[in-house]
């Protein structure tokens, strides 16, 4: 048996792309920013000119790349059975979980996902270690998904552990 | 033990706790006043008067009597209820069909007395005190009826997560227990970590101690030298460590007979009830349908003695039970397999030979120890100029480490029998996970760049008990996957592809372990 698992079928959004990137962009500046300060600050600390550079370099090339990997391997699918996950960059990983297996669907929207429309949907079960989180999903997109795992997730009977 | 005590006549009615408490409470508020009531004493006694030590026994026997009058409890209307306080009532109520686990707990005085604390779990989330269900003070037998009760008009038995495996083994009527403690068993309590513990906690004490008494400094080497006339310095350490190995060694093993003395464990109404303690008694019921599985302790120590120990992973526990899902504390490996399989009904996933991870996976747990033990080596040797002592370390620890890389990769391996999903890995603590097919509520794959190179994942069946999850380490892609397909088939073959990807970075993972050889 040389059966693999397959990606789940939908992408989410492409303005995730954009989100991320903003997001750590803003991360980075940031980051950057306390280093200046502490530069200034403390006088035992002497940033060389080219340390500064190194940092700018490091978060662009961050903004860059890893939004993009991200966008590649981000992939949801919900069936009549079972939600299904992709997510990550460097470590990635699948997740599955029967939809009789569900305890709460949650949609969150932080101030940055607001801008642009979008909004995380994490499904949990009855595990610590088990619950999907779908990032960057368009808000209407979401709202649908929960409206859908609810039903599903209410048409089985049992306690869900 | 004495009579079951006064058999309620209408169980709806609010009911006092065993009157026999009158005399535990007024005992327990002294020790907890005690403090107070020296003071009290010093007090009256240095100016003279009289009636303030009276007034030291008074309260706390006041108090105790409060505690019992204001103290109740019924059973109506599907749901157990408990009424206390006196300023501050509380009344703390669930319902008979969310109950899990009942626990009997007796202590010292308890015991004396014939009594025992029912604390009756929910699995709540909350850790508070005043939120358990704790019936303090019932007489043993109407306990155990109580248990009884409880845990037959919970649902738990009848639907849920149980599968063919928790009910290998019928009933049939009273039977001899699983397990009987013997007390030469506590020959492996110094090989546990209690043992370390323990040694660290009077290392530590000690040098405090020194440290209060003038410091390291006082002891001059010097000094003891001339004491010790003429005994050569390593015989001393040597001496000295061994006094320190003895003594952890006799606390460890007293440790063990005070919390395992008696240790049964027997199957009977559809759970096993588990019973233990020198001093204070547990008894402790795990309903079938919650036992999901078990794990097979290994630590170094035990394994290298022949030994091992067993816990259960029990679904819908709150995380302050987690001693309660012990089943087998520190014993001969044979003793403990034999109980694995008892409890499991089924012997393939104890006995059954595992199917290994394969040379990948093998090198990557060297890579992965050796990497920081070669920098560690490094820096010694930088500093072995200074000193010729960092050789030993720059030598120590690659041998240290490759040794632990051998045994971490000879550990791994994963199967499936009878219906359970078998896990192990680990070298300084080797674990066996068995979780029941059942009780898998998910799965996560995971893999890094490094991983993915390797063609290898890590595999983790998620389930509501014990740590949550069982997680099979660095497994072949195509091990791990035909692994899950054939745990559930039903919630992943959906999900399977045949042919090996070609190339497109969505169609993860890509990496088929033919791409490094």
């Amino acid at each position: 048996m040389t059966a693999l698992l397959r990606a789940p079928r939908h992408r989410v959004s492409p303005r995730a792309r954009l989100m991320w990137q903003v997001a750590a962009l803003v991360e980075g500046a940031v980051a950057i920013g306390v280093l200046l300060l502490v530069d200034l600050a403390v006088d035992q600390v002497d940033l060389p000119w080219w340390g500064v550079v190194a940092a700018v370099a490091a978060v662009l090339a961050w903004v860059a790349v890893v939004p993009q990997w991200r966008y590649a391997v981000h992939r949801w699918e919900v069936t009549e059975t079972a939600v299904h996950t992709q997510s990550g960059w460097w470590a990635q990983e699948q997740r599955i979980a029967p939809l009789s297996r569900i305890q709460t669907v949650d949609r969150a929207e932080g101030a940055v996902a607001r801008v642009f429309g979008l909004a995380t949907v994490t499904v949990t079960t009855a595990s610590a270690a088990g619950a999907l989180e779908i990032d960057g999903l368009d808000r209407a997109r979401a709202q649908d998904l929960v409206a859908e795992l609810t039903l599903k997730a209410d048409a089985v009977e049992g306690d869900a552990t | 033990m004495t009579d079951g005590g006064p058999v309620p006549a209408a169980p709806d009615d609010w009911q006092r706790l065993d009157p026999r408490m009158l005399l535990v409470h007024p005992v327990r508020e002294t020790v907890r006043f005690l403090p107070v009531l020296l003071g009290l004493l010093v007090a009256g006694t240095a100016s003279g008067a009289r009636g303030w030590q009276l007034l030291g026994v008074l309260v706390p026997v006041a108090l105790g009597l409060l505690r019992y009058l204001t103290t109740s409890y019924r059973i109506s209307g599907g749901r157990v209820e408990l009424r206390r306080g006196l300023l501050e009532r509380h009344v703390l109520s669930t319902p008979v069909d969310r109950v899990r686990t009942v626990d009997l707990t007796a202590p010292p005085v308890h015991r004396l007395l014939g009594l025992v604390t029912v604390r009756v779990g929910t699995g709540t989330a909350s850790t508070s005190e005043d939120e358990q269900l704790d019936l303090d003070g019932l007489p043993v037998e109407r306990a155990r009826r109580l248990r009884e009760e409880l845990l037959r008009a919970s649902p738990a038995a009848g639907t849920g997560t149980a599968t063919d495996g928790y009910d290998g083994a019928p009933d049939a009527g009273a039977r001899p227990p699983v397990l009987t403690f013997d007390p030469a068993w506590a020959r492996f309590a110094p090989l546990t970590s209690t043992g370390v513990v323990i040694t660290a906690g009077l290392l530590g004490g000690g040098a405090q101690l020194l440290d209060a008494l003038g410091g390291l400094r006082r002891l001059d080497a010097s000094s003891w030298a001339d004491r010790a006339a003429g005994v050569p310095v390593l015989l001393a350490g040597a001496g000295a460590l061994l006094a320190l190995a003895v003594s952890t060694s006799v606390l460890a093993v007293g440790g063990y007979l005070v919390a395992n003395w008696g240790f049964t464990l027997g199957h009977h109404d559809r759970s096993w009830h588990l019973r233990r303690g020198l001093l204070t008694t547990r008894e402790t019921s795990l309903d079938d349908a919650r036992l999901a599985g078990v794990t097979l302790g290994e630590p170094l120590g035990l394994r290298a003695t022949g030994g091992g120990r067993l816990a259960a992973i029990v679904t819908g526990l709150g995380d302050g039970q987690e001693s309660s899902s012990v089943l087998v504390p520190p014993a001969p490996r044979p003793v403990v397999e034999a109980t694995a399989r008892a409890v499991l009904g089924a012997a393939g996933p104890v006995d059954v030979p595992l199917r290994r991870h394969g040379p990948a996976a093998t090198r990557r747990r060297w890579t992965r120890a050796l990497g920081p033990a070669l920098l560690v080596a490094a820096a010694c040797l930088a500093l072995a100029t200074r000193s010729t002592w960092w050789l030993l370390p720059a030598l120590a620890a690659p041998l240290v480490a490759g040794a632990l890389a051998a045994d971490r990769a000879r550990s791994l391996g994963h199967a499936l029998s009878e219906g359970y999903v078998v896990s192990r890995s680990g070298s300084l603590y080797r674990r066996r996970d068995v979780l029941s097919v059942g009780a898998v509520i998910g799965w996560n794959v995971r893999a890094t760049w490094f991983q993915r190179r390797a063609g290898l994942v890590t595999l983790v069946a998620t389930t509501a008990g014990g740590r949550q999850s069982v997680a099979v380490l660095d497994v072949p892609v195509a091990d791990a996957v035909a692994l899950a397909a054939r745990a559930t088939p039903d919630l992943v073959e959906p999900f399977l592809y045949d042919r090996p990807a070609t190339g497109r970075s969505a169609q993860w993972p890509t990496s088929t372990p033919s791409s490094r050889t």
